[in-house]
């Protein structure tokens, strides 16, 4: 791929249900330590669809046209000149926030808490669904040759689950319930029993999703029923052996009724985790976490370590990532994929690049 | 008359001389120069001057000297928001890469390309311009003078060292050595509440400073008079007696090891609790007999300490602004930048009744 001769085509969201293809200009490496990618594949997240249909997360705001897309995987085209750890050539998966290195948070690594964190396709700054995109070295992992550029754009939302899952401090032989069988709550499931879980048990409304966590991590698998939070935690007890309840909670849906479940399936003395993103205030069993003495925690993206964590369990086979995806389309075919996301039906959809030619 | 930078280098080893430098120019917009007003000196300053190397780190061109500094800022970077011109700073001596995965994950003081003042090749502050990275540069309150401001340095390693430690209120601790360092840990630990704190020197001179800054008690141990007596079990003696003497149970919640010398170390895994923590500070042998089997059986938790981390500076400031840590009391000699030899040669004699020596900025 060659940035002088191909395309910089890009998918840019205008205002709300309102997207259109532009070439944009290729991006110029602007720092040393920066390198350029061409990018190869892009998975598409909740995220870019609720910007996509409501033009707005909480107070990002999309007032300008921003290109949307942030789970990515490409080729490195150029390197700058202090750049050690990449070469042309390299195929690599994105890390599509950089953070500005000189915070309280970014110099005791949390740099994922950065106030003036560059984040890909949250507003202001423009997103990966384009030809080229520029990124610090130490932001872009090598993938080993048995990692396809594929699973590459799906280290992303596995690193999403990686954090999550250190966050809920998950050791070997312990009980893990997920709540959602999304993209993320799946690969939670699965980094849980990587990091040894035994007992590894996928919550969610729809049944097929659940058939599906069964075929993938999970142990155990429970569907939600129209019931009190106490009566679905009994029975998710009941349903994993736990009759003290789960080492470790984690919620992936975002949904009030699920969060209040997690509050009765968690045992005494255990954690929960909210990686879930839904309303923005609920109704919350704060009885139960002080009187079980439970360590709630919140997750937010993705931290120092985890990129290349996430790598090593799909390189090591710990994590089968491409079973998420549904389909791979073309560039051009960007905003039906969209739609698909949007109604539900897939699990990961991969748009290809501009440049790329898909068999 | 062009503005001159006038500098105080170590040409080579036991060799220094005045340069008479260019002002030195920022290099990115997150940068700033600082007017240098007071600097410290330190043991390692000493040591490269006198040997030439700290483990690794060799002297091979000329560099400034001189690293625990405060000043005024005169010139900031159009990136720079935490400070401006006019404000007086305790300066961060060393700054990381902010690239690698120490760095990624909050471990910055174990960053191997950290630009660090006078350690080789990087230049210190002993020149009448330093330029800094703007968040390596931490406020001062007014009534915080110059000296206060260099001074931050040694409290800040107190507080990392405290950091490492995890040091909570109503914990016993003991702190081997009353030199700067180790008087700064007793006054910062008392500062965060420890129940009990307990310096130990073989110099009586400063463990009696001690007695009167942080401690809530000072040991000087006596030298065995018995010459066939190991001198593990002479330390392990020391240990026990000091744990009687001062009523600490089972032994100290925290042992904060600021000597490097071996019977302190020995000493000071003796006299740690059972599940305790040793936190290794001092720097002296490279290798030194150690009861290993005592650590074991006692589940001990012993880490090492270097430099500092993110939030020490501002911790450091906190402490001595509000007069928790007075690290002023500290200062036994004061000299001006032209007399910078006569300081070094002060530090270097190490007598008993020095602590700390300060070289005054070019005016």
């Amino acid at each position: 791929m060659d940035p002088n001769s191909a395309s910089n085509l890009s998918f840019i969201l205008d205002k709300p249900n309102s997207v259109s293809f532009a070439d944009r200009p290729v991006p110029s490496i602007k720092s040393p330590h920066d390198v350029l990618v061409g990018v190869n594949y892009t998975g598409i997240c909740g995220s870019d669809v609720h910007y996509w249909k409501h033009g707005a997360i909480g107070h990002f705001v999309v007032k300008d046209p921003m290109v949307l897309g942030h789970e990515s995987a490409g080729t490195v085209v150029a390197v700058g000149d202090e750049v050690k750890t990449l070469k042309k050539g390299d195929r690599v998966a994105l890390e599509p926030g950089y953070p500005c290195r000189r915070c309280g948070p970014c110099l005791g690594g949390k740099y994922n808490l950065c106030p003036d964190m560059r984040f890909a396709a949250t507003p202001p700054y423009d997103g990966t669904l384009t030809g080229f995109w520029t990124a610090p070295a130490d932001f872009c992992y090598r993938l080993p040759d048995n990692v396809s550029l594929q699973e590459g754009a799906l280290i992303e939302p596995l690193a999403v689950a990686v954090h999550i899952v250190k966050q809920a401090a998950v050791t070997p032989g312990q009980s893990v319930v997920v709540m959602g069988a999304g993209p993320v709550g799946l690969l939670c499931a699965a980094v849980a029993k990587a990091f040894g879980a035994t007992k590894v048990c996928s919550v969610d409304i729809v049944e097929s999703k659940l058939e599906f966590a069964r075929g993938f991590s999970s142990t155990h698998a429970y569907i939600s029923q129209r019931v009190s939070a106490e009566e679905n935690a009994a029975n998710i007890k009941k349903e994993i052996g736990c009759p003290d309840g789960a080492d470790a909670v984690i919620d992936a849906s975002g949904a009030e009724p699920s969060i209040q479940t997690s509050l009765h399936t968690v045992r005494m003395g255990g954690t929960y985790v909210q990686g879930g993103m839904g309303k923005s205030d609920i109704n919350f069993p704060i009885m139960a976490m002080c009187l079980k003495e439970v360590t709630a925690k919140g997750s937010f993206r993705y931290g120092s370590g985890d990129y290349k964590l996430a790598v090593e369990l799909v390189a090591n086979g710990q994590v089968d990532v491409k079973k998420l995806v549904s389909e791979t389309v073309a560039f051009k075919q960007a905003e039906q994929a969209f739609a698909k996301v949007a109604e539900g039906k897939v699990i990961k959809i991969l748009i290809a690049g501009p440049n790329e030619k898909l068999e | 008359m062009t503005e001159r930078n006038p500098a105080f280098v170590l040409q080579s080893i036991r060799n220094v001389t005045f340069e008479d430098r260019e002002v030195p120019k920022l290099r990115d917009e997150h940068d700033v120069r600082v007017h240098i007003e007071q600097t410290g000196i330190c043991g390692s300053d000493v040591h490269y001057w006198q040997r030439g190397r700290i483990g690794d780190f060799i002297l091979n061109s000329p560099i400034v000297l001189g690293h625990e500094s405060a000043g005024t800022v005169v010139e900031i970077g159009s990136k720079v928001k935490n400070v401006k011109v006019g404000d007086r700073v305790a300066i961060e001596p060393g700054v990381p890469c902010r690239h690698c995965d120490y760095c990624r994950s909050g471990a910055y003081n174990l960053c191997a390309d950290t630009i660090f003042a006078a350690t080789p090749p990087w230049d210190g502050t002993l020149q009448k311009y330093y330029i800094v990275a703007g968040d390596y540069c931490y406020p001062i309150p007014d009534h915080m003078t110059a000296e206060d401001g260099a001074l931050v340095e040694p409290v800040a390693v107190a507080v990392q060292i405290c950091k490492v430690a995890d040091l909570r209120a109503g914990q016993t601790v003991l702190v081997f050595g009353c030199g700067p360092i180790g008087a700064l840990c007793q006054a910062v630990a008392k500062g965060y509440g420890a129940s009990k704190v307990i310096g130990v020197d073989i110099s009586k001179s400063r463990a009696a400073f001690a007695e009167k800054y942080g401690a809530d008690g000072i040991f000087i141990p006596e030298k065995s008079s018995d010459p066939n007596l190991d001198p593990v079990d002479a330390s392990r003696a020391t240990a026990e007696k000091i744990v009687e003497q001062f009523g600490l149970g089972e032994g100290v919640d925290v042992v904060l090891e600021c000597t490097g010398a071996a019977p302190c170390i020995q000493a000071g895994i003796f006299a740690a609790r059972k599940g305790g923590t040793y936190v290794q500070a001092g720097m002296g042998q490279e290798n030194v007999v150690f009861p290993i089997t005592t650590a074991c059986i006692r589940a001990l938790n012993i880490k090492g300490s270097i430099r500092y981390t993110t939030g020490c500076y501002p911790k450091a400031v906190e402490l001595v602004a509000s007069g928790k840590v007075n690290p002023r009391a500290l200062i036994t000699h004061r000299f001006k930048f032209e007399q910078s030899l006569e300081a070094f040669e002060v530090v270097k004699k190490a007598s008993e009744d020095t602590l700390k020596v300060m070289i005054e900025g070019v005016q």
